[in-house]
Parts: structure tokens; sequence; C-alpha cells
């Protein structure tokens, strides 16, 4: 962030280009005009720039010494998955090279003994599944974009999933992590064992959304599939109740693996794509999923059928097979593209409230949606009140995206003032940096930096994301203490 | 020794009430046997703030005390000025009961917190030693202690999910959220878990809770062979079974802890303690089968419940501290689960060849093994040493938890910290410029 990086010459160009072609060869570097136009935006498409180059590297030797060169010219570079992420995380920077790990796609090590998997970046989330599915074993984070998206994206993001209710998010899953740092070197945190004497750096990396470095190889912890799986569909006339039922599970002392809710529009726009068995007229739905020992499940089953009566539930309806229950969860997964039946554009937006909080926000977003005159679909991780309220509009009108934007940048006033945060799951990035200072003062904000300055002194490593403003990295010690005048002449002290 | 003005400048913050400076008091406050020139008490978050202006202005280093119950942790100090204790700073903030949330300021001790938790029958999911001595909620954080159940749970970097710290400057921040899933900004908590007090004064912190268990039982349980134990574990550890609690104990162990406990075991076994909470009815279906498995390999077992059940679980978390009351040799070694019987026959060896005896429980499902050795110094020393070589050959590391400064001088506290060391010094370096918080005792 700090360097300024003036247009360089073609003659420059033309010579850095060589310079990555003698470290990953010809095929590894990607120059031409009609194929950099594919890295220009992630999955937020709002927002493009075209970065210079585009390199593949098929090594972590390989990362090292194309960050060392960039490090060498200040060249700004962007770590990138499978381009899934929907803040623009992985958005190119002006006059920067984008570093792909999609060619990085080697699962090293499958140690079912021990539940651990040592994979590259560039793996994709579900192949971690069918690795050890054989073994009665899965990886848990599941976020929806999980049959294409990557572990090195996950651990970037700190990705989430419809099952974190009671399994936790990527860092919960990630023991130990091979990093490329923006100076090129090559170093190992965390590992397949536990409790690595010093700093949790591991913890620290996920979800750094590609500041710290770029992360060559990821240690996985697998957990074994539960005995027993149930999974509820319960339809109501008002969403509020649905969202009450949420805490009134909770309250109940049952931790179901995951509880999802859908409003009427969603309802309708996934039935329509991909017929999941939701019932077409409900004003919403409540996906509840148990998981664990046998004879827990069917002591927890009776007290959620209960929660839900007490709240208003129209039907209840249990998944009779497994077909039955990924037919359930398909309709869930299928929310955000199914969406595109309902309207010609929409807008995903990420907060999250304190679950007890559900019913009261919902009629805020209702209330916003009508003064904005755009409409509001809401589906959301309600187990963990980790909201995904879409914002529907349609681009081609003079206006809308803009009146989009300033609705859902007042949903997030709202999360925050009910005490939750700016995002769940999909990251500050690009998109959300400005409303990172509703959460955190500049005392908090000059802390990361701290953090960040300590791995990226030349701020090189996917510069301008996260921080609301640009901030430099001052030299320890570079300010010595002055005594004010008042001080010296011992009037007085200054803590 | 600390200058007049320097002391007077502190005491005007903190107030003289708040504040220690009689020499014979400041003796229980020592540091590796290094007194502290004073020791205060702030009431309040702002007055942590300003001993950390002045000192950071003065330049004298800061000691964050809970307890003290971990204070031996840790390389030998280089320097002990204040000892800033935060016994004063225990109220409890919020509790979400319905959102399984709360927030507490972190002098407080676990025991006062869990109990206020339990009236909503929730819980924090940490079991670590010392909750009988006061161990409080920010030295747990601080030293990222565990227990036995740790199995089920995990650690606390799972459940921490914000904090608020006094930096080295003196400067109040707050990382994480209140709500259980956020990823706005970096993950600060994860960076506090662990960090020993060396990067900032953690003041409060909020945590993710779960419900308590409606019920429990524990199964304890005896093998003729180390290797008729450790099969057991592989067969638990694939089964479909939901273990709480997984310990292999190791025969010195089960010997004094039978007769402590009045349990009746056979002392020269390999025993395994396991632990299921649950719904009563998953609970009993468990043991059942858990049961079969273990009579499979040959094992003689019983089953605990109630008080005595408890009782256990405390003297297995707490035995280090419990046999011995002085020249306590703790160390902590991890490796994958599948190399703990080498761990364990390694450890038998060195007692054989060093004449020394180990007390040893493994947390079989994690590839923990809590050890406390007893014996001559110079044995202790070459054996914690092979013991480290052994473990590090391997993959694992050893950690020296706690040992007197004989052994400090020759075994080093922390053995390798691995590639990242360059930039936890550089993250130190940014937080803590001018070394004042827990100089030299870790990075």
């Amino acid at each position: 962030m700090t360097t300024q990086h003036k247009s360089k010459s073609l003659s420059w160009k033309k010579k850095f280009r060589d310079k990555l072609i003698e470290i990953i060869g010809a095929t590894g570097v990607i120059s031409s005009d009609d194929e950099l136009i594919a890295y220009e935006c992630d999955a937020l498409t709002g927002y493009r720039i075209k970065p210079i180059f585009v390199v593949l590297p098929k090594t972590t030797e390989e990362v090292s010494a194309v960050i060392k060169e960039c490090h060498h010219e200040n060249i700004p570079f962007v770590p990138r998955g499978a381009g899934t992420g929907l803040s623009g995380g992985a958005l190119p920077t002006d006059e920067g090279i984008v570093i792909s790990l999609s060619r990085m796609t080697k699962i090293l090590d499958v140690d079912i003994p021990n539940q651990r998997v040592v994979v590259e970046p560039g793996v994709v989330n579900i192949s971690v599944t069918n690795a050890v599915s054989s073994s009665g074993y899965y990886y848990a984070p599941d976020p929806s974009s999980q049959i294409v998206c990557t572990i090195g994206g996950n651990v970037a993001e700190n990705s989430g999933g419809v099952h974190c209710l009671k399994y936790g998010v990527t860092t919960n899953h990630v023991l130990g992590l091979e990093m490329v740092l923006p100076d090129g070197e090559i170093i190992e945190v965390g590992g397949k064992t536990l409790d690595h004497p010093g700093y949790d750096l591991t913890g620290l990396v996920v979800g750094s959304e590609g500041l710290l470095g770029i992360v060559t190889k990821v240690t996985l912890k697998i957990i074994k599939k539960p005995e027993a799986v149930k999974t509820l569909l319960a339809s109501f006339d008002h969403i509020e109740d649905a969202g009450d039922s949420v805490s009134g599970i909770t309250a109940r002392g049952v931790i179901p693996a995951g509880m999802e809710i859908m409003d009427s529009f969603c309802i309708r726009a996934v039935e329509e794509a991909v017929g999941a068995g939701y019932p077409i007229d409900a004003g919403a739905i409540l996906l509840v999923e148990l998981d664990g020992p046998t004879a827990e499940v069917q002591a927890q089953l009776p007290i959620v059928e209960e929660v839900l009566k007490e709240n208003n539930a129209i039907q209840i309806k249990v998944a009779k097979d497994a077909k039955e229950r990924e037919l359930f969860w398909k309709g869930r997964k299928s929310a955000f593209p199914a969406m595109g039946r309902i309207s010609p554009d929409y807008y995903v937006q990420d907060g999250v409230i304190p679950r007890s909080k559900l019913a009261e926000v919902l009629r805020e977003i209702e209330e916003l949606s009508k003064k904005y005159g755009l409409r509001v679909a809401n589906v959301f991780h309600a187990g963990d009140g980790n909201l995904h309220p879409l914002v529907l509009y349609d681009s081609s009108k003079e206006g809308d995206l803009d009146k989009t934007l300033e609705l859902a940048g007042e949903i997030l006033q709202v999360c925050v003032d009910k005490g939750g945060s700016i995002t769940g799951e999909h990251g500050v990035g690009h998109d959300k940096k400005r409303f990172l200072s509703l959460m955190f003062d500049e005392n908090d904000l000059d802390t990361m930096n701290l953090l960040r300055c300590a791995f990226d002194t030349k701020g090189l490593c996917n510069p301008g994301k996260l921080f609301p403003t640009p901030r430099t990295c001052v030299e320890p010690g570079m300010k010595p203490f002055k005594e004010h005048p008042v001080q010296k002449a011992g009037l007085g002290e200054m803590y | 020794m600390l200058k007049k003005k320097i002391v007077n400048n502190l005491l005007r913050i903190v107030g003289e009430k708040n504040a220690l400076t009689e020499e014979a008091k400041l003796k229980s406050f020592s540091v590796e046997n290094v007194q502290p020139g004073i020791v205060l008490f702030p009431n309040e978050i702002e007055q942590v703030s300003e001993i950390m202006k002045l000192a950071s202005k003065e330049s004298i280093s800061v000691i964050p005390w809970g307890s003290g119950t971990k204070s031996a942790l840790g390389n030998l100090p280089e320097s002990v000025d204040v000892v800033i204790s935060t016994k004063n700073l225990d109220l409890i903030i919020e509790h979400g009961a319905s959102d399984l949330v709360a927030t507490t300021q972190c002098g407080i001790t676990l025991k006062k917190f869990q109990s206020a938790l339990n009236k909503e029958r929730q819980f924090l999911a940490i079991d670590p030693p010392h909750v009988g001595r006061k161990a409080t909620v920010g030295g747990i954080i601080a030293t990222n202690d565990s227990g036995p159940e740790r199995f089920r749970y995990g650690t606390l970097r799972e459940f921490l999910i914000g904090l608020k710290v006094v930096r080295a400057d003196g400067s109040i921040f707050k990382g994480g959220s209140k709500v259980v899933k956020n990823v706005a900004g970096y993950d600060l908590p994860k960076l506090y878990v662990g960090s020993l007090g060396t990067l900032g004064i953690i003041v409060e912190a909020t945590f993710r809770l779960y419900p308590v268990p409606e019920y429990s039982e524990t199964y304890i349980v005896g093998f003729s062979t180390l290797e008729d134990a450790h099969n057991t574990v592989s067969t638990l550890l694939k089964s479909d079974l939901v273990i709480t609690s997984l310990e292999i104990l190791n025969p010195e162990l089960v010997g004094s802890l039978t007769k402590r406990n009045d349990l009746d075991l056979i002392d020269d076994l390999y025993t395994l303690a396991i632990g299921i909470k649950n719904v009563e009815k998953a609970v009993k279906d468990q043991i059942s089968t858990l049961k079969m498995i273990c009579n499979q390999n040959g094992g003689k077992g019983k089953l605990i419940i109630g008080a005595q059940e408890e009782q256990l679980w405390e003297d297995i978390r707490d035995f280090p501290w419990e046999l011995f009351k002085a020249e306590r040799v703790v160390c902590k070694a991890s490796v994958v689960v599948t190399q703990i019987p080498q761990v364990l026959t390694t450890l038998k060896r060195l007692s054989d060849e060093y004449g020394i005896k180990t007390y040893i429980s493994a947390r079989a499902g994690n590839g923990i093994l809590i050890i406390s050795i007893k014996g001559k110094l110079s044995s202790i020393i070459d054996s914690l040493n092979s013991l480290r070589s052994f473990v590090s050959s391997i993959g694992g590391h050893l950690i020296l938890q706690e040992a007197p400064p004989e052994i400090k001088a020759r075994v080093q506290v922390w053995g390798d910290f691995g590639s990242g060391l360059g930039i936890m010094k550089k993250i130190k370096l940014n937080f803590d410029p001018n070394n004042l918080l827990n100089p030299g005792r870790y990075i």
C-alpha cells in the first residue's frame, strides 16, 4: 500500500515477463489481454482490474521465486484460488500480478489413523472428503461452493458452510501451513501435531485474506462421520417464527449440526430451479440437521419437534432417507444461483447477528426493503446468526445498483448495532473495507496493521484490501519518546 | 530496584490500597525466585493502560499475573519490575444465554465464571488444571492451558471469539467480536491464546459456550500390556463413539491415583480412563459398546460415576501439582496419536536407564502427554534431553512446563520454535518494541 506503482514501461514489462518465464516456464505465465480477462475479478464481478500478468506456479519453490522477484521489483501480487470469493479478495491490483494456485492440486498425505490430510492449496474442498470418505471420515467445512472452491481460498477467507454451528469453520480444522512470506521466504507453521511452541501463526493466517503471504501447503483435520443423522424441514407462515425456533432449540441445550432458514422468495426460486420438495406457499422454512450417536439424535429429535410446534410450525418433515436429505440440502445450496429465476441481478450480503435477535433484525430488513423499493430475499445460516440477505435488482435500471449497495450497507449497520459483524464468512476483501470501521476503531485497526507489518513491510501482498484506509509500516524504535516542554520543566507528567 | 519516583507514580494510578510494596509480601509474587519491586491490583482497565504508558516511558518490565498458578512456565525472566495482578478485574460483563456466548473481565477465576454460567446450564468447554487453585480466565488464555476434555471440545482457540487487550504502549484495542461467526479483520484472539503475556495484558474476553451435558459416566480399565491398551485406543478412535475424555495413564500414575481415590485398580497396568458425557441413554449405550471393545482387548475395568468420577478427573488434571508439592518437573510432549506408545516406551526405558520415576497421563486422542518426573537432578536433565531428541526425531515437540531454575539452565524450556520464529520475533517487536512484557520468558 505504501509503494507507489508508476506505470511500467513496455521494455520493463518484457524483461519482467522473461524473468517469470525463466522461473516457471512459458506455459505458466499468462500475458495476452484476452486470457487476462478471466482474472479481472472473482465472483464479485462488479469490480474489475486487469493484472499485468498471471502466473501459475506448480511448486512452493516457484511461488517463492516469483515473490522474491516481485519483492525485488516492488510489484504487488494477489493470490487467487478458484475465484469464487464474494468480497473481491482476489481482485487484482493495478500494475500488479496475480499468482494463481490452480496448478497446485496434489493431495500430499492421507493419514487416516491420525486423522490428518495434507494438501496443496489448489485442491478443491470436496476432494478432501472424497479422499477419505471410504474410511468413514470427512472434512467438515462445507461452503456452498465446495465443488469448485479450493482449500487455499478457504484458508484465506476462513470459509464457513452450513454445518459450522456444531463443527466450526475452516480455522477449527486447519492445523498447519507451509507458506511463502511476502519477501519470498518459505516457512512452516503448526503441523500434524498439536500445541506447537510459539504464537499461533496458523490461526492468524487463516482468514487473513491473502495479506500475510501465500499458503502453499495445508494440514487439515478430518473427522469421523456421525453414526446417525436426522434432517428436519419445518415450514412456517411467518419467518419470525422460524427465527424464534432457532434460539428456542439451542436454549433447550441442543446444538444441531446446522440450522438454515429461507424465506418465501428463496423457497419459490429454489423449487423452480431444483425441486427440493419445499412447501411452495410457506412464508419460511427452517432446515435442522441433528447428528451424533443414535441415542443422542433420538433424544434430541422430539425436543426439536416440540420447539418447532411451540413456534407455530405448519408442517414438519423428517427426511426419510439419505436421498431426501440430500435433496433438502441441495435446495439450500442452490439458493444463490436460483435467484436468477426471479430477478435479473442480485447482491449477496453477509452479516452476522446474535441469533436471539433474528426476528427483530428480519423486521428491520423488511422495513429497509420497503424504504428502498427493492426486494430482499433472505437465506441464512440461522444457527450462528449469519445472514445472507439477497438484494434483488436490475442492473439495466439506472440507479438500481447504487440503491442496492446503499441498502446492503444499511443492513450491515443494523448487524453491527445488534452486536454482530459485517462479515461471517465472505471476508472484507475489497467490497467491505469501508465498513470495517463500523466494528473497529483506530486502535483496533492500528493493532491489525502492526501484525500485517510483521509479515509484509513493503505492503506488496494483496494490497488495498481489508483496511478501510491505506496504512504504512513504521519500523519499531523509529519514534523515540520526546518529553513535552512542560514535562522537561518538571511541571507535569504526561502518560 | 524501582526508582522512588516511579513507585510513587504507579501508586498514584492504582491508589495505595491496591498495591503491595513491602518486601515480605512481594515474595509470593516472585517469578522463578526473582522478586518484583511492586505488585499492582488495578480496578479498571484504564488503570492498566495508565500503568503501561508509564512502563513504556520509564522502560520498566511488567509481568501480567492472574493467580500465579502457571508462573513457572517460561524461560528464566530477564527482568521483573512490576507485577500487574488482574485479580480486581473480575466482572462478568454479559452472559447471552440464548446466544451461547459470554463476555467477562479476565481476572475472574475459572471456577467463579463456570458457576455463573452453570446457572443457565451452560459452560466454557475447558477443563485445565489449577481450577481449585484459582486459575484465572486470563491466565488460562495466556498459557493456552487445557485438560482431558480437549478431546471432545478442543482448546481455547476454538472458543475465544473476542478480546480486549492493553498493549505495551498502553493503547487499548479489541479483536474479534461477540458473535460466534465472524471473519472481519485479522483473527487477533488467536494471537493471544498461548502468548504468555508477551503481547499485551488480556483484560476482557468473549467466549462461545456449550450446554452442560445431562449425564456422565467414566470407565476405567487396565490392560496387561501397553500394546493392548493402544489397540483399544485405535479401535475406539475408529468407532462411532463420541467420547469426551480419553486418557492413557502409566502404571506409576495409576498406583498413586488408586491410593488417593480408593479406586482399587491394579497398580502396575497401563490404564485407560474413558469419560462420556451426553444424554443419559446415549451415555449408557456408548459405555456398553466401549466395555465390549475393552473386553475384546483383554481389559479389566470398572465404571465410576458421581463424586468419585469428578474426583478422578480432577486428580488426572492436577496430578503433577498434587502429587509433588515442591521441586516439580513437569513437561508436555506432543506427537501424532499413533506415536504415543513409542513415547511411553521411551519414557519407560529412560526411567530404567537413569533411575528416575515418571508419572504420565496421555491425551490418547490428541497426542499430548503430560509427564511428571522424580529423581536426581542430573538424571532428570539427561533424561529430558534424550526425551526431547527422541520426540523431535519423530516430528513432535517437548515443552518444559515447570522445573527448578537449575534444570532450566541446562534444558531448553520451549525447544525448537521452527521456521516461523522470525515472524514471531517481528510480531513481538511490533507489539512490544521495548520488550517490557514478560521479557525473556518466551518469544
